[in-house]
């Protein structure tokens, strides 16, 4: 890996630290209590139009809360469900498709077989019953996202062991009488680890995506807490009297992903190219 | 004379510097006559066929110098769109290697074949499909009514390039380029396209180029022959005289490269050593680092001199 | 092929079979339906008889086993909300959603063909680097956040085109445009890879030295060749578009199975539900598989290949 600077996407890693940021300081920099209702203030516009003013920059909603504060809130959010959902989907699915991969035969055939089925299902629909069935809230959209997607890194993960399995040095573990556990965590995994870290950082975007549509549609994250989804599930309502509350959580969507995908992309051409048929 | 190439010089601008991959070449193509050009790969014979209609790659493709006349006219000065309407596919038309890759997969052989007709306003409406039947006929493809909207997946490689040669000779051009027409098709299929090239001239008048290195189906269908090595015309001459007393060395060479049953010979004749590099190339003589009658005058360019009527050859050995 | 073709059919048989069992599983695994049913007060004998009726009190595999078989004979039961059957709520609104995902198909690819051919031919102009940018921002924005942007612009405050509802041709515009949104950077990506490599080809060149005009060659004898992936892959399109109708379909209240079955999720409607994902998981398996017909439909090539 070439130690150049160049091409870094300066742009993405700034929005990506400035989530990480507001996300890790919660409260300490918020302008106003996120929860805070002041109806004197209610529909007020962003500053820059007629009757906004700086103490709200991107005007208020319909309780009168600070959107600015609320998008900074809703960070946090994104950033946990981001990590747990990709952490276990992305380890699931990792392990998955090793053991599928390196064991083949039957194990193999009945993976990629349950990967189908569930593969028929529409993922939204997948995680719509799966988010009603339990309780709405932060542990179920990371298990619906982690459900929906193990099965993305288990595909990709089994198609590389299934090409290191051949190597000539696995085989010569193997006959030197290497356990297989061992073969796993000193053979496979650091071959599989730039492709993995080449995952996760690709599904940052979707899984922000996913988690905002399903509290969106009211399966996520419930109030008093903040999500991004959520806050333009509210301003659904009032949408004729205040632009500025569906406009600016999406914008704050749209930025974070869109950072996150050319992060992605960037860090995907720098590890693994040969990923980018994906 | 049908086709007059004075001084021709196509260059290829890389990266990495200018290619002069034709570096003043001159031919002259009669009616009726079969001009064979003839070199190694990468001598330039196929960028001299394409300079042509200027069918150069995009960008980096130049026609740096020189002129090309047909029927008199300069082609060098004409603008792209006239290029397209009134030269190429209508007076100067081109086979190309491949026949496998030369049709379009998706499109049936009629719409095809009546692309250029139509393109070029030879026929229309009701006449265009007898002329389209016409031209597969005479290219010999067996019911040809029938088979207009087959796709070419359904015709062997053999027939394929004859449908090639349908396309080309839909608007009777005055000059057919021929790329290395027979190299992709094995032995008795090559006869069958070349007595077809054959026919082709007898029937229309057509001149022909046949750019190829292989110097058997240069002599069974040239009637003069222009050898080219590194971006440059070394002899030019009788398929005859050329063959049986080639005055190049490196026509020479070519020729006893060639392996003849009932020779003692264990080894092949190859020609030792590289061709030079054409981004900088030498002064002189491009053959003369491989060359077995080098001499020290070869480092300025050789003249070319007549040695019987029609033959030339620009070497000093000769001078 | 036909025999390919069955196997695959089979193949996919087993899929929705073992789907139906994760729908299955997975809606039994939320509160007690009959919380739903019966008043908060009720006697536990009420209880206990409307457990019976609706045979919630038998071992699990046996509840599945009873709803395969009477799913296989079209019994889905009956909604538990509106009293009719739930096969019927969703079959009455499976029209509505598949025209809106052909729709939406249509849209996407109206913008991703042409778009993708001016790329390639230009390429690195203007309407290539826009379109890239374009699309990255396409990729990063919600379909339901696209929905409401949608509506706030040209229903609400330029009043072009209606929001909600179901009835004649303008209505399903913006719903097409939020759903085809997504998938327009990819089909670009494909369109133009493959219009590139299609204009290096030996049969494209031989078109041009030939003679024939540079807007038939581009639009008529390469584009044929590029969309060839395209529109092979569209089985793989539409199936997308099915996924993200539930989503679309809510904010625009279109009358497909998508909101039906969001509302029902919301009011523990369980039949509706499992009948609502399971036949949107069978049109989903098929239009994946109308991929591998397509092949053969397309491409000459493939078509007479024995």
């Amino acid at each position: 890996m070439r130690a150049s600077l160049k091409g870094v996407p300066w742009l993405a890693l700034l929005v990506l630290a400035a989530v990480l940021v507001c996300a890790a300081l919660g409260e300490a920099i918020l302008p106003h209590d996120p929860g805070d209702l002041d109806l004197g203030s209610a529909f007020l516009p962003p500053s820059w139009l007629e009757g906004g003013s700086l103490a709200m920059p991107l005007g208020a909603d319909n309780l009168g809360r600070d959107i600015l504060s609320r998008i900074m809130a809703g960070s946090r959010v994104s950033v946990i469900v981001a990590f747990y959902a990709i952490l276990f989907s992305g380890g699931i699915g990792a392990l998955a498709g090793m053991v599928a991969g390196y064991f083949g035969g039957r194990v193999d055939a009945a993976l990629m077989r349950l990967i189908e089925i569930q593969q028929s299902i529409p993922s939204i629909a997948l995680a719509l019953i799966l988010a009603a069935a339990l309780e709405p809230g932060l542990s179920t959209v990371v298990i619906v996202i982690v459900l929906t997607y193990w099965a993305w890194y288990a595909r990709i993960i089994r198609g590389e062991i299934m090409a290191l399995k051949g190597r000539d040095y696995i085989a010569f573990a193997r006959v030197a009488g290497v356990g297989t556990p061992t073969i796993f965590l000193r053979h496979l995994l650091p071959n599989i680890f730039n492709t993995l870290i080449v995952l996760a950082t690709l599904q940052v975007g979707q899984v922000i995506l996913f988690e905002a549509s399903l509290s969106f549609l009211g399966l996520g994250i419930q109030q008093p807490d903040i999500s991004w989804g959520l806050m333009l599930s509210d301003a659904r309502q009032y949408i004729t009297n205040a632009w500025w509350a569906i406009t600016m959580p999406g914008i704050a969507i749209m930025l974070t992903c869109l950072s996150a995908n050319v992060f992605g992309d960037w860090l995907r051409d720098r590890l693994d190219p040969h990923l980018r048929q994906l | 004379m049908l086709l007059s190439v004075r001084d021709l010089q196509t260059h290829l601008h890389l990266k990495r510097g200018i290619l002069r991959a034709v570096d003043g070449v001159s031919l002259e193509v009669s009616e009726g006559e079969t001009l064979g050009l003839v070199g190694e790969s990468g001598s330039g014979k196929t960028l001299t066929g394409l300079s042509l209609l200027r069918l150069l790659p995009k960008g980096s493709g130049r026609i740096a110098g020189g002129s090309i006349a047909l029927d008199g006219q300069e082609l060098t000065t004409l603008s792209e769109v006239d290029l397209a309407r009134d030269v190429r596919g209508r007076r100067i038309a081109m086979i190309m290697q491949d026949p496998m890759t030369s049709l379009n997969p998706v499109f049936s052989i009629g719409d095809q074949v009546g692309n250029p007709i139509r393109n070029h306003d030879i026929a229309s409406g009701t006449q265009l499909r007898s002329a389209i039947v016409n031209v597969l006929t005479r290219v010999r493809i067996p019911s040809p009514a029938a088979r207009l909207s087959d796709y070419p997946n359904q015709f062997s490689g053999g027939q394929r390039q004859r449908v090639v040669a349908a396309m080309a000779i839909g608007c009777s051009p005055r000059l057919l380029i021929a790329d290395e027409p027979t190299t992709a098709l094995d032995v008795t299929i090559q006869v069958q396209i070349i007595s077809l090239l054959r026919q082709i001239q007898a029937d229309t008048g057509a001149g022909i180029i046949l750019i190829t290195h292989d110097l058997g189906v240069a002599a069974s269908l040239c009637h003069r022959v222009a050898v080219m090595y590194a971006g440059k015309i070394v002899e030019t001459g009788p398929v005859r005289q050329i063959y049986r007393s080639p005055a190049h060395p490196y026509t020479r060479a070519l020729l006893d490269a060639i392996p003849r049953l009932g020779t003692k010979r264990r080894r092949l004749a190859a020609i030792p050593g590289q061709p030079p590099s054409l981004i900088d190339p030498p002064a002189g003589c491009r053959f003369a680092p491989r060359c077995p009658l080098r001499m020290n005058k070869c480092i300025e360019p050789p003249p070319v001199t007549e040695l019987a009527p029609g033959h030339t050859a620009a070497c000093w050995t000769l001078a | 092929m036909g025999r390919f073709l069955l196997r695959r059919l089979g193949q996919g048989a087993v899929s929705i079979l073992g789907a139906s069992l994760i729908i299955f599983v997975i809606s039994r695994l939320s509160g007690d339906p009959v919380a739903l049913l019966v008043p908060a007060d009720a006697p536990q004998s009420l209880i206990a008889e409307i457990r019976g009726r609706f045979g919630l009190d038998l071992p699990l595999w046996q509840q599945y086993l009873i709803f395969l078989g009477r799913a296989l004979s079209g019994d889905f039961g009956n909604s538990y909300r509106w009293q009719m059957p739930a096969l019927t709520l969703i079959l009455d609104r499976l029209p509505a959603t598949v025209e809106l995902a052909l729709c939406g198909l249509v849209f996407s690819v109206m913008i991703a063909l042409p778009t993708g051919v001016l790329s390639a031919v230009h390429r690195g102009g203007w309407i290539d680097r826009i379109g890239r940018v374009f699309a990255m921002l396409g990729q990063a924005m919600p379909a339901f956040w696209v929905g409401l942007l949608l509506i706030l612009v040209f229903a609400i405050r330029l009043n072009w085109l209606p929001a909600f509802g179901h009835g004649s041709a303008v209505h399903v515009i913006l719903p097409a445009i939020a759903l085809g949104w997504y998938p327009v950077a990819a089909q670009t990506r494909v369109v133009r890879s493959a219009m590139l490599d299609v204009l290096d080809s030996d049969h494209i060149r031989l078109a041009r030295a030939l003679g024939t005009p540079e807007r038939l060659i581009v639009w008529k004898y390469a584009l044929r060749n590029a969309a060839i992936p395209l529109l092979t892959m569209l089985g793989v399109y539409f199936a997308a578009m099915l996924g993200g109708a539930f989503v679309v379909e809510t904010i625009f209240a279109w009358p497909g199975v998508g909101r039906t079955v969001v509302e029902a999720v919301f009011s523990r409607d369980f039949p509706v539900v499992q009948a609502g994902v399971l036949f949107t998981s069978i049109l989903f398996v098929l239009s994946n598989l109308l991929v591998d017909l397509s092949y053969g439909l397309v491409d000459p090539r493939i078509r007479d290949a024995r």
